[in-house]
This record gives C-alpha cells, structure tokens and sequence, in this order.
C-alpha cells in the first residue's frame, strides 16, 4: 500500500460517483435535465451577456483594452476571496470530518499521500463552481475578440494555480483552527462565518443601491469611477497575475513573469501546506476524534411556552422535539439569517421603488405590482417551505422508529409537522405582504385582499409541502438540503409554482374588474359581480385542494409505510 | 402477551418470513436465536409495527396490532439492534419526550424519569445531549426509553451489541427484573450465553421459518446431543455443523 501513489486513495471516489450514476433512482433523470438545462441556460446566459460587452468595448480600442484588464483583475480578485473561504470549509471536511478518513489514517498510508489525496479533493471541491464559471467569460472573451491560441494555453494553465493558491492558504487556516477548537465546534463557527459573510455580501450589493447608475445626473465623473474601480487590485495579488497572463495571452503574447509568479507561489504554497500538516495535521486530527462535552441552549423558555400553549401532551411532545432539534443545529437555524437579509433586501426595494416617476399610470402599475407581490411573496413562502417544511418528516432521519414503534398515530405526527410549520411561516407571509404592499402605497382595497389571499395560500403551500415530504421522504439523507433537492422537493416546486400562477390568475382578474368599475364610478353590473363570485370560490376550492389532499396523501402514505 | 400468528413477510420473490408462529406469556423471556439474514429482525420489526406483514397477525396484550395498533403499542416496549435517537437532545429531553409520545405528562414523569435513569446508571447523563454519548450508553438510554412506560411486553433486538461487561451485567439483571414483575420479552440475539442464561424458552428460525422451539432442554435433546453449552446445538440444528470443525481444525 505505502508504494502507491496519492491518486489511488482517490480512487473509492471516483467509483462511487460512477455507481451513483449507474444506479438511479426515481425522478434522478428529471432532476438531471432540470438542473442540467438550468446550468446550460446560465452558461449561455454569460456567455451571451460578456461576449456581447467584450464586442462592445472594441469600438473604444484603448479604453476598451483598459476594460478588459481591468474587467479581468476584477473577475479574478471576486474568485480568489470566494476560493480562500471555499478553501477553509472544504479543508475542514476533507482533511477531518470525512467519514472515509479512520480508515486510511489507520492504513499504512504515508501521511504525505495521504496529504496530498486530501488537498487533491479539497482543491476540486472548492473551485468547481469558479472553474464553471470561468469557462464560459473566458471563452466569450476569446471569441469576441477572435483570440489566437495562446490565449486558451493562458486562461487553462492560469487557473490550476491561481486556485491551488487560495485553497492552499484555506487548508492551512483550517489546520490552525482545528489545532485550537474541537472540529466540530470549528464546522459550527465557518457555517456561521460563512452565512454572515453571504448575507453582509447580499446587503451590502443592495445597499449600494445599483440602481442609481441608471440615473444619469447622479454618476460620478468617468475618471473618479475609474480611479475607485482601479484601487483595490493589488499587483502582490495572484488575482493581478492571473488576470495579467491571460490578458497578455489574448494581445498574443506570454507575460513570462505573472506567470511563473503564478506557479512559483502555487508551488511554493504547497509544499508549506504538505509541510504543515506533516507537522500539525496529526494532533489536529487526534483533536476532532475527541468527544468533548457538547455545549448548547437549555432553551427552558421553550419548555414554558409548549405547556402554556393549549395543546395535548402528545402535540406538544412533538413541537418540543422539533424546536429544540432546529433550534440546536446550527446548519438549520443559520439559514435562518440568510432568509432574514433577503427579506430585508425584499422589503426595502418596495420602500426605494420609484413609481411616482411615471406620471399619469403611477397608480395602476401600483396595483399591477400589488399582484406581483402576491406571487413573489408566495414564492418566498414556497422556497422557505420545500427548505424547511417539506423535509420535516425525512428530518426524523433513523430515529423515526421512536414514533413508528409508539402509539402515535401518523395522522397526529403528520399535523403537528404542518402546524410547527405553518405558524412561523404564516407570520413571514403576512408580514411581507402587508409591509410591502404599505410601503408600495397599494389600493386598500388589494391590501385587504393581500393579506386574505396569503393567508389562504400559506395553508395550501405549507399543506402541500408537508405532504408532500411525507410521500417522498429520505431518511438516510445526509442534511435536509438533500431532501428539498430531492425528486420530491422539485415536484413540490413545480406544483406550487402552478398552484400560486392559478391563485394570481383568479384573483386578478375580478379584481381589475372591480378596480376598473370604481375608478369610472360606475356599479358592478350583476354578471362581473357573479364572475368575481365564481373566481373567489374557485380560489379558495383549489386552496382547499391543494392543502387537505397532499395531507391526506401523506397520511396514507406514512401509514402504508414498510 | 405477545402472539404472533402465521407471519409472512415477502419482498417481491423473496420470502424474509415464511409462516413464523410464536407466543411469549406474561413473564416470560423468549430468545429468538437464528443465522444472519434468517429473518430475525423482520419478525422483531413487525412486532413493533415498523414493518407491515404480508400476512398473518400480531397480538399484543389482546390488542391486534393491525386494527388497534395505538393500543397495541401502548402496551410495547422496543430496544432496537441500532440506537438511533435524536442527536440534539439531552437525555432527559429524550425520555420526557419519549414518554409524551406515551401519553405520560406532568409530574408523575418527573419521578419516573429519575427512576429508570438510576436503574440504567445514567443518572449523572441527564442534562447532557446524546450526540456526546458512546455507543453503549444510547442503548441504555434506548433501554430507559423502552421500560418507561412500564410496558407488559418487550422487544428486544440484539440487547448486548456495545455493551461493556458491566453493562451487559446490568441489562441481564434488568431483564430478570422484568419478567419477575410479569413483563413479556422477546429477545433477538447472537449471544448463546446470554440467550442461555437468560431464556426460559427460544425459538430458532432459518430461512424465515421456525425449526426449533422448547427450553434448552429441548433443543438439546432435539439436536440429539449432550452438550452442556448451547452453541453446538445451535449449530447442528442450523446446519452450520461443520463451521465448528473448521474452528477446531484452525
């Protein structure tokens, strides 16, 4: 064993993604051309919108240079912070937490292999994405500006180093902090750092309120706009020598030096890394076995509320359970926080939406926008419930014997999932829609029907979500955003898609009727009057639908289990 | 108290369980011996209503468990092969709620909590979260779960996989306490000893069927031989004689 060399401990992975593809599951070809056509689309999508920038920029020959290079630093310098955090959280899974690493630390493996199958796997788990990316630009640039080869040699062997770079300095972070905390603690404190470095990124991008540049009287001077742009690429950065050699190559040159300044620092990178953890990954790793005591929230104020709530002793079990499980497990509650900011970032484009600008229709498209943010709102709703709603009952993992072999019945488990589901949703819902349809300045009459309308559609989703999870569940699912990727979780979306598309359909169109009717004064003649009857009914009777039948479902489905 | 009644379980062609028949009286500690893959805990889980049988019937405490199975369970207590619980929770946390599942509520669980943890020797574990515990000591809390409740009939599925020898000891003593009280075991195991020590009648099941039943004393004569231990009677009867020879030879 100790002869082979590093890429044979790579080997189990590469046949576990080739069994994984030869045994398929239900609906995985489904997900493969959702998931693939929507990959495709935002491939071609940037491809399209750089090529034709790229195009653009060669009628100002010099400027339109300047651009490019710029353009590239830029694109660069982005990658390298999100490959340097990428880097420290996928270290901490590679190099300790992965399930496959007792054995090969317990095998005759020579730690300096094994270093490197690590670094190996760390090194393509991070920068998939950058790399996906990057194709696309770089191709669009060299197409657009009909680049020669050496502009293709550039782009692909600038990109091995300048993402060993980052990853390298992550890994060794990680070593560091796993050398000060237990892992686990340490996977807690990235989770959290990652989350609250994504939502300060969401904030600060909306913050900025971009939408001024469409305002010509508030853009700065060209040459102050440069000058910002320009300050923050560094030439100590390996950002600048990436974005430098492939610039050179696409001029038709080899820029010599950012190039080796590239690999030297890559390499060199390395081998500090290899040494590092020779010296330090040992009692790191001897760390991360240990069960230290575990730390957490007594949460006694939750005790408190369960038992003044007026539920059975067997509901409030339950939501007990639930709560606590949720509340203590950081990867679920921290998305919490990201769901926080896109709501911020949600309601304050409702609060600097301009519709005064537009003179004489200001209030209609108001009203018109009043239904947008019905279904926007409601796909807020959907997202958040196939997130955490619909992998309520797969959430019970291995441990839903304890339920199966109790005398619960399923139909009170399956309730008590929809109702610890529905109340904190129903409560986002109906805070979204009413801020925002305030702070949208909506007729009174369609904030009424807003709130109705959500209110009504809350149940459905949050009941079709909930069934839903109950007919498609997976118990050896390894986290819950498995579960919602799942065939299940795509099928709800698509349901839920079309359920609030019908809701909007049905809801509108009596409304502009009535609308319509009070701005002209006029009474609403007897036959509009019944059709808005009809539409009301019709919503409420597919809600109805949506929300019982998919429960019911459930129910059997739980049932009938084994 | 337990009685089972002409189970079969298939799964497509394969038949897991092929007409088990079996009853445990109040009191009684029945071992359910058999080689791997034999069916074992198929039966066991169907018993505890996790598994529904392709046909036959489950009575527990007169309860039938297809038609009154909330009543049924309410009677039943279960210690699975794997201690699966909830990560999250401390083990107090786990048996409040455990027992809410059971209808039990209010301060009568408090004493009873603090009962069947001392009687499983975690007292001093209650306020910590089951994420920190060793293998041994989820399949006490598991155990703790199970007798809480103060079941008349209990599964047990393999009660000794992770147990040090001074919980092994524990468990046995529990089990002997039980069944002195009227409690119904059932018990999965691989462990001859225990099974011998510990069971006043065992079933043996191969091929998802039932070919032996009786005390130790049965078997023995069944399997024609006069061994003490119960290990080369299992074998015999199991077909894996020769299994014996090559250890011997080895």
């Amino acid at each position: 064993m100790t002869g082979q060399p590093f890429p044979y401990l790579l080997l189990p992975t590469f046949w576990s993604a080739r069994n994984r593809a030869r045994r398929r599951e239900p609906g995985d070809s489904a997900r493969m051309m959702l998931f693939g056509g929507i990959g495709v689309g935002v491939a071609a999508a940037i491809f399209a919108v750089v090529f034709w920038l790229t195009w653009q920029l060669d009628y100002y020959e010099e400027l339109g240079d300047y651009l490019i290079r710029l353009g590239l630093s830029w694109l660069f310098l982005t990658f390298l912070s999100f490959l340097s955090f990428s880097g420290i959280v996928t270290a901490l899974s590679t190099f300790f937490l992965s399930e496959d690493l007792r054995l090969l630390v317990a095998a005759p493996v020579a730690p300096a292999r094994l270093f490197y199958s690590c670094f190996a796997k760390t090194v393509a788990q991070a920068s998939w994405m950058v790399a996906t990316f990057m194709g696309p630009v770089l191709l669009a640039v060299g197409l657009a500006r009909c680049a020669g080869p050496l502009y293709y040699v550039a782009g692909l062997s600038s990109l091995l180093p300048f993402v060993v770079i980052p990853v390298a300095l992550g890994s060794m972070v990680t070593l560091l902090l796993v050398n000060v905390f237990p892992a686990r603690r340490a996977r807690d404190v990235l989770m959290l750092m990652g989350l609250l470095f994504a939502v300060s990124l969401v904030v600060m991008l909306r913050f900025l309120r971009p939408e001024r540049l469409l305002d010509v009287q508030t853009l700065p001077d060209v040459t102050a706009f440069f000058a910002t742009l320009q300050s923050p690429v560094t030439p100590l950065l390996p950002s600048f020598w990436a974005g430098e050699t492939v610039f050179s190559g696409l001029q038709g040159g080899v820029d010599w030096l950012h190039a080796g300044a590239l690999w030297t620092t890559a390499l060199a990178f390395t081998v500090i890394a290899r040494a590092a953890f020779g010296r330090y990954y040992f009692s790191g790793w001897s760390k991360a076995q240990e069960a230290r005591k575990a730390r957490f929230t007594r949460l006694r104020a939750l005790d408190t509320l369960a038992h003044s709530l007026p539920v059975r002793p067997l509901g409030r079990s339950l939501l007990l359970k639930d709560l606590k499980v949720f509340l203590r497990d950081t990867t679920q509650w921290s998305q919490l926080l990201l769901l926080l900011a896109l709501v911020l970032v949600y309601l304050y484009n409702f609060r600097v939406l301009d519709l005064e600008r537009i003179p004489y229709m200001g209030a209609m498209v108001k009203n018109v926008y009043a239904f947008v943010n019905l279904a926007m709102a409601s796909f807020v709703m959907s997202a958040v419930a196939v997130r955490f709603v619909f992998p309520a009952v797969s959430a019970e993992g291995p441990a839903f014997w304890i339920i199966r072999s109790a005398p619960v019945p399923m139909r009170s488990f399956l309730w008590s999932k929809f109702w610890t589901g529905l109340v904190p949703i129903l409560v986002l819902s109906e805070a979204l829609t009413v801020v925002s349809n305030r702070f949208l300045g909506a007729d009174p009459f369609l904030r009424v029907l807003g709130a109705v309308a959500i209110f009504f559609m809350t149940f459905a989703l949050v009941g079709l979500a909930t069934g839903m999870g109950a007919q498609h569940p997976r118990f050896n699912a390894e986290n819950t955003t498995q579960v919602a990727g799942s065939y299940g979780g795509i099928a709800f979306m698509v349901l839920a898609v079309l359920y609030i598309l019908a809701m909007i359909a049905l809801l509108a169109w009596p409304s502009s009727l009535y609308l319509w009717h009070r701005f002209r004064e006029d009474p609403v003649p007897a036959l509009d009057r019944a059709w808005m009857v009809l539409c009301g009914l019709l919503a409420i009777g597919l809600s109805a639908a949506t929300f019982w039948a998919p429960m019911q479902k459930g129910i059997r489905s739980l049932e009938e289990m084994g | 108290m337990i009685l089972v009644e002409n189970l079969v379980k298939k799964y497509g062609a394969f038949t897991a369980v092929d007409d088990v028949s079996l009853e445990v009286a109040p009191g009684e500690i029945h071992g359910f011996l058999g080689p791997n893959g034999a069916g074992k805990t198929t039966t066991i889980r169907i018993i505890a209503g996790l598994l529904k049988p392709t046909s036959g019937r489950v009575l527990i405490d007169g309860q039938d468990l297809a038609t009154s199975a909330e009543a049924a369970k309410a009677s039943l207590g279960f210690i699975p092969d794997r201690p699966f619980i909830y990560e999250k929770l401390t083990a107090g946390e786990f048996l409040r709620f455990h027992g809410g599942l059971y209808g039990m509520d209010g301060d009568g669980i408090g004493h009873r909590l603090a009962e069947v943890l001392e009687l499983f020797e975690l007292t001093r574990w209650e306020g910590e979260l089951v994420e920190s515990f060793s293998h041994g000591m989820k399949q006490r809390l598991v155990m703790c779960a199970a007798f809480l409740h103060r079941p008349r009939a209990v599964l047990v599925d393999e009660p000794m996989v992770g147990l040090d020898p001074r919980g092994a000891r524990l468990i046995k003593q529990v089990f002997r306490h039980m069944s002195a009280r009227g409690v119904a075991i059932l018990m999965s195991t691989h462990t001859l000893e225990v099974a011998q020590e510990m069971c006043d009648r065992i079933s043996i099941i191969q091929r998802g069927r039932i070919i032996a039943r009786g005390t130790v004393e049965d078997l023995r004569r069944l399997a024609g031989g006069a061994d003490e231990q119960l290990t080369p009677v299992f074998l015999k009867l199991t077909g894996g004689a020769g299994l014996q020879e090559i250890d011997e030879d080895l």
